[in-house]
């Protein structure tokens, strides 16, 4: 850790009292890492061992080293294919979704309006449930039977769940009622923040509205909603609890439900972590070019 | 590769806390959480009132069980020191050495005599005719059917099915006969829908209904023995028992592909469907007035004969097994010899437990304890199961994987569904080092 | 846009305020069938069609918090008649309360498992936004080498779907003797969430002017002293933001606390959806378990509303 040590700030002044702005750095920067490192790489390294290996957690049979096979087998499966391409549809839809939803509630909100405190905190609600309970319920809130929204919104009896072209769909709709507020609360973090001069000097101008909005807001509120999106599409990515519970259609069968098969149902310990690097990979990419862009919009 | 690599990490561990000594006076039994559990609790409270130790039933929610129990064994933790498991864990567990031979045990106590023979061989014995048994059989199940008596007795409906298929509307004889009673039943414009069945794609749900037909119609899921798959997986059998329960998928409510126990009984006890096929285990709460307005209503068949004449069911339930690396295995041992007592057996048949004692599942009492019950005793001398190998978490997931679209989805035919399925498990089984055919 | 004066601005922003409430209702809605149905009895919670006007029964909390089967044959009544008000209750709903060896009622776990929740979560969520913000000071007022790659790499720990680390994570625990403690789920939590609060504290604390603490430092401040009394202050907002963050993630996470605990240390989110009596799934305490297990969280939330707002712009807004 040591190599982390620099030169010293040139802004130091204080380094004679007290400890020095050096250790001060040390002391508050270096525990995290270490710490993130004790709990992530670590793992890690010891999910990448079992790559390799045709290592079953559930047996004790003799681990055997079987090179890039585990990695080969993933790829060559249709089924990953499918799910992958099933994934990537499903984090367009459920982001776009949330960032349309949370970034319009955002746009009504940023107004003078009574209870805002309060109506921030009710709109939140969804995103403070378990996913497990939220899968649970919007199971029941769907079932063609049973459920209250064929019924409250006159749909007859929809098969929103078992039906193959409607199952992802309906995922998704439950995985942005819960996090629409997520990017909801960015935004308006965002939108607050801009200087009010700036819409004055517009409004002199006789700037119209339109104009005022793609001109001068969304530039600036632009590198918050790139950040509500880094982490809306890691999550989605993620996705698995709430597909996991509400539905069995392979065609809203999500890359994380697989994985989870794989390593916990079939215990294939082995390709289920080759499967996770290839996963890991993807989104490492994916987030890549979301914070080059981030940099770049913060810059202008 | 990986006991050097506890070991690296058992050096560098940055809090050395040693686990707690064991405590003789207590016993943790790991179940699912469900009403049986609930009933094993009451039964050890007894156990606690006569010895003194106090046992504890701890539950996980169903579809995580498994991965609970086995993260556990594949860790060889000593949280619990028994576990009431599905029969299709025997496999793992035994061979992966997480459960204690319990051969001695069972000799000891002529559970071979005491228990129900098909018990002992799906909840106990691995391989199949080893001889070798790892488990007391605890919780009895297996798959039957719950119906609509007043449906079936209404003199206008007998008369008129009557007139359609030609033979009297009662329970029925065959499995045909099943099938044409849900197609009579099945009035989507009246909310009416002939029968329920297990469609989710998810644990065994699909499969365990598939399997059900199979095995009636006289298919079998392979050889459990030679590994023997083509030719029996696909048969003529299993493909007319898969196409038919497509067939009665059809009749079920809408939307129905996404169906499991408490989906079947809330059809049921909503007053959907005229049949509803479920394990006796669930079938309590369909008597039950508070939960099911139909309850006086509802009569109950074990699973009916299919066209060629075969006579078998799915089987369900549970044995008891000893964990290996529990550090209370003197005490465990002695609560099994206390819970194959007949007596104790009894009580746990009182309290709402599906015993294994073939005496007491014979007796008169039993039969007559419930309106299911008779069902279930008929049902538990002809049963059959999954595959129990180490490796039927994935021959079960792909069964369902390719079962699931065809019977829900109505993709493709039932013949190219089993012979594609054929084809995977033989390579399933083939990379896992069996000589499958 | 935020200048409202004419005619058509008023009528705007009633529109506005319209759009905003029926919106809130909409979203509201999924959770006022949970509440419903928490007050349900249980063959209401799944009729066809669904029940939405109903005389509501706190059958659902009091079966939430004691421990039933099945009845499987009809109570004595002069049982029935000398049982308290909430044991009729249980015996109406078709079942009986499980009692220990000395004859006394059961309690379930739920009571337990939110204690343990609470323990667990406000712990982790302490120490990851002390942690969080100590660190995002180090990131946002010295020299780190690798500081990018290194905030990248804070950031990847969130990429990977975490059941994947589960099986070495349950080795790792196990070898130490961290499994089934409060403090293994709580040093679990605070790594979860500690790259989120590293971001959301840095984008904070990069807005909070420099000139501040050289003035302080001026003034014969040493640096510490300058961070806990001018920069914590200045970034209270965001703490209370980063706090909320990690407490709901904290407080709902489920596959960890379900693999990793047992009995002694587990929390309430796998025992909520757990409620699964003879066949039928009894939505009725699962919705009571839901609602109870939201207040606490609500609560907070709403306590730190007006932060919330300011809070959440990590720094990615221009002054």
């Amino acid at each position: 850790m040591t190599n982390l040590i620099t030169t010293l700030d040139p802004r130091s002044r204080a380094a004679s009292r007290g400890w020095s702005d050096t250790t001060i750095r040390n002391v508050f920067v270096i525990p995290t890492v270490v710490f993130l490192i004790v709990f992530n790489v670590f793992p890690l390294l010891y999910s990448l061992g079992f790559s390799f290996t045709d290592f079953r957690a559930s047996s004790k049979a003799s681990v055997n080293f079987v090179g890039f096979k585990n990695y080969i087998d993933v790829l060559a499966d249709p089924v990953i294919w499918r799910t992958f391409s099933t994934t990537l549809w499903y984090v367009i839809v459920s982001v776009t979704g949330q960032f349309v939803v949370g970034f319009g509630l955002a746009l009504l909100l940023n107004r003078p309006l009574p209870f805002k405190g309060l109506l921030t905190t009710l709109l939140m609600l969804p995103m403070m449930l378990s996913p497990v309970v939220v899968g649970l319920f919007w199971k029941l809130i769907y079932d063609p039977s049973w459920g209250i929204l064929n019924h409250a919104l006159g749909l007859g009896r929809l098969a929103w769940l078992s039906d193959a072209n409607l199952a992802l769909y309906a995922v998704a709709i439950t995985d942005i009622w819960m996090w629409s507020p997520f990017v909801m609360l960015l935004s308006l973090a965002g939108l607050s923040a801009v200087p009010k001069h700036l819409y004055e000097a517009a409004s002199i101008d006789r700037a119209g509205k339109l104009y005022t909005f793609f001109r001068i807001t969304l530039p600036l509120v632009a590198p918050i909603l790139l950040i509500a999106v880094i982490f809306r599409t890691m999550e989605a990515f993620k996705t698995f609890d709430i597909a996991f519970v509400m539905t069995g259609q392979p065609a809203a069968e999500l890359i994380s439900s697989r994985l989870y098969k794989m390593a916990f149902q079939q215990w294939q310990t082995g390709p289920s972590s080759a499967l996770a690097y290839i996963i890991l990979i993807m989104v490492l990419c994916i987030t890549n070019i979301y914070v080059k862009y981030l940099n770049k919009a913060k810059e202008r | 590769m990986r006991k050097t690599m506890v070991g690296l990490l058992a050096g560098v561990s940055f809090a050395a806390i040693s686990s707690l000594a064991a405590q003789a006076q207590e016993l943790t039994i790991l179940w699912a959480e469900w009403d049986p559990a609930n009933y094993l609790q009451e039964l050890v409270n007894e156990y606690q009132a006569e010895t003194g130790v106090a046992v504890t039933v701890e539950t996980v929610p169903w579809p995580d069980f498994q991965t609970k129990l086995f993260t556990e064994l594949n860790a060889q933790g000593s949280a619990y020191d028994l576990v009431v498991g599905d029969s299709q864990f025997l496999g793992a567990a035994s061979t992966g050495g997480h459960y204690v031979d319990l051969t001695e045990f069972a000799t000891k106590h002529e559970l071979t005599k005491t228990m129900a023979p098909a018990t002992m061989a799906y909840y106990s014995e691995y391989p199949g005719g080893s001889g070798t048994y790892w488990s007391v059989p605890l919780e009895g199940d297996a798959l039957g059917w719950a119906y609509r008596k007043d449906w079936f007795e209404d003199p206008a409906e007998m008369a008129a099915f009557k007139e359609k298929f030609g033979y009297d509307l009662a329970v029925p004889a065959t499995f045909e006969q099943l099938i044409d009673i849900a197609e009579f039943f099945h009035r989507p414009d009246e909310g009416r829908y002939g029968a329920a069945i297990y469609s989710m794609n998810a644990g065994d749900a699909i499969v365990m209904g598939v399997e059900n037909s199979i095995f009636a119609y006289g298919g079998s899921l392979g050889d459990y023995n030679t590994y023997q798959v083509t030719g029996l997986l696909n048969s003529q059998a299993s493909i007319d028992a898969l196409e038919d329960y497509r067939e009665l998928f059809t009749y079920g409510p809408p939307g129905w592909g996404n169906a499991f126990f408490a989906e079947v009984n809330t059809a049921i006890a909503q007053g959907q469907v005229a049949m509803g096929m479920n394990f006796f285990a669930f079938f309590p709460a369909l008597v039950n007035e508070a939960t099911n307005p139909h309850a006086a209503n509802m009569g109950f068949f074990a699973n009916p004969p299919g066209p060629r004449g075969d006579d078998f069911a799915a089987l369900g339930g549970q044995g008891i097994s000893l964990i290996s690396y529990s550090q209370n295995q003197e005490e465990a041992m002695k609560f099994l010899e206390w819970f194959v007592k007949e007596d104790t057996q009894k009580r746990w048949a009182e309290l709402g437990g599906y015993t294994a004692n073939a005496a007491i599942l014979e007796s008169e009492e039993f039969r007559k304890a419930t309106p299911f019950n008779e069902a279930f005793f008929q049902t538990m001398f002809k049963v059959r199961d999954f595959w129990a190998l180490p490796e039927y978490a994935e021959l079960l997931t792909e069964a369902a994987d390719a079962f699931y679209p065809y019977v829900v989805n109505g993709e493709g035919d039932a013949k190219t569904t089993l012979d594609t399925l054929a084809a995977t498990w033989v390579d399933t089984l083939k990379s896992a080092g069996y000589d499958a055919k | 846009m935020a200048i409202v004066s004419t005619r058509a601005g008023r009528l705007g922003n009633r529109l506005a305020i319209a759009a905003v409430i029926l919106v809130t209702l909409i979203f509201l809605s999924p959770i006022y069938w949970i509440t419903s149905t928490a007050f349900k009895p249980l063959v209401l919670a799944t009729s066809v069609p669904p029940t939405v006007v109903f005389e509501p029964t706190i059958t659902p909390f009091v079966k939430l918090f004691t421990k039933r089967a099945q009845l499987t044959a009809p109570v004595d009544p002069a049982v029935y008649e000398a049982a308290p008000w909430w044991e009729k209750l249980i015996f109406d709903g078709g079942e009986r309360l499980s009692r220990d060896g000395n004859g006394d009622v059961v309690f379930s776990a739920y009571p337990d498992r939110f204690v343990n929740s609470l323990i667990i979560a406000v712990t982790s969520t302490l120490l990851a936004v002390s942690l969080g913000t100590i660190t995002a000071y180090g990131f946002s007022r010295f020299r780190v080498k690798g500081e990018a790659d290194l905030l990248f790499f804070i950031l990847s720990t969130r990429m990977l779907p975490p059941i994947v680390v589960a099986i070495p994570m349950f080795l790792m625990y196990r070898a130490v003797g961290l499994n089934d403690t409060h403090i293994g789920l709580i040093i679990l939590y605070t790594a979860f969430n500690v790259s989120f609060a590293v971001w959301l504290m840095k984008g904070f604390i990069d807005e909070i002017p420099k000139e501040y603490e050289e003035a302080a430092l001026v003034d014969g401040y040493t640096r510490m002293q300058a961070f806990f009394k001018i920069v914590l202050p200045e970034a209270a907002t965001g703490i209370a933001a980063t706090a909320v963050f990690c407490f709901i993630t904290a407080w709902n996470e489920y596959a960890f606390a379900l693999i990793l605990t047992n009995r002694r240390a587990q929390t309430a989110p796998p025992f909520i959806p757990s409620q699964v009596g003879t066949g039928l799934q009894d939505w009725t305490v699962i919705a009571a378990g839901t609602v109870l297990f939201l207040l606490p969280v609500a609560i907070f939330t709403f306590l730190l509303r007006n932060h919330l707002l300011r809070g959440m712009s990590f720094g990615a807004i221009r002054k």
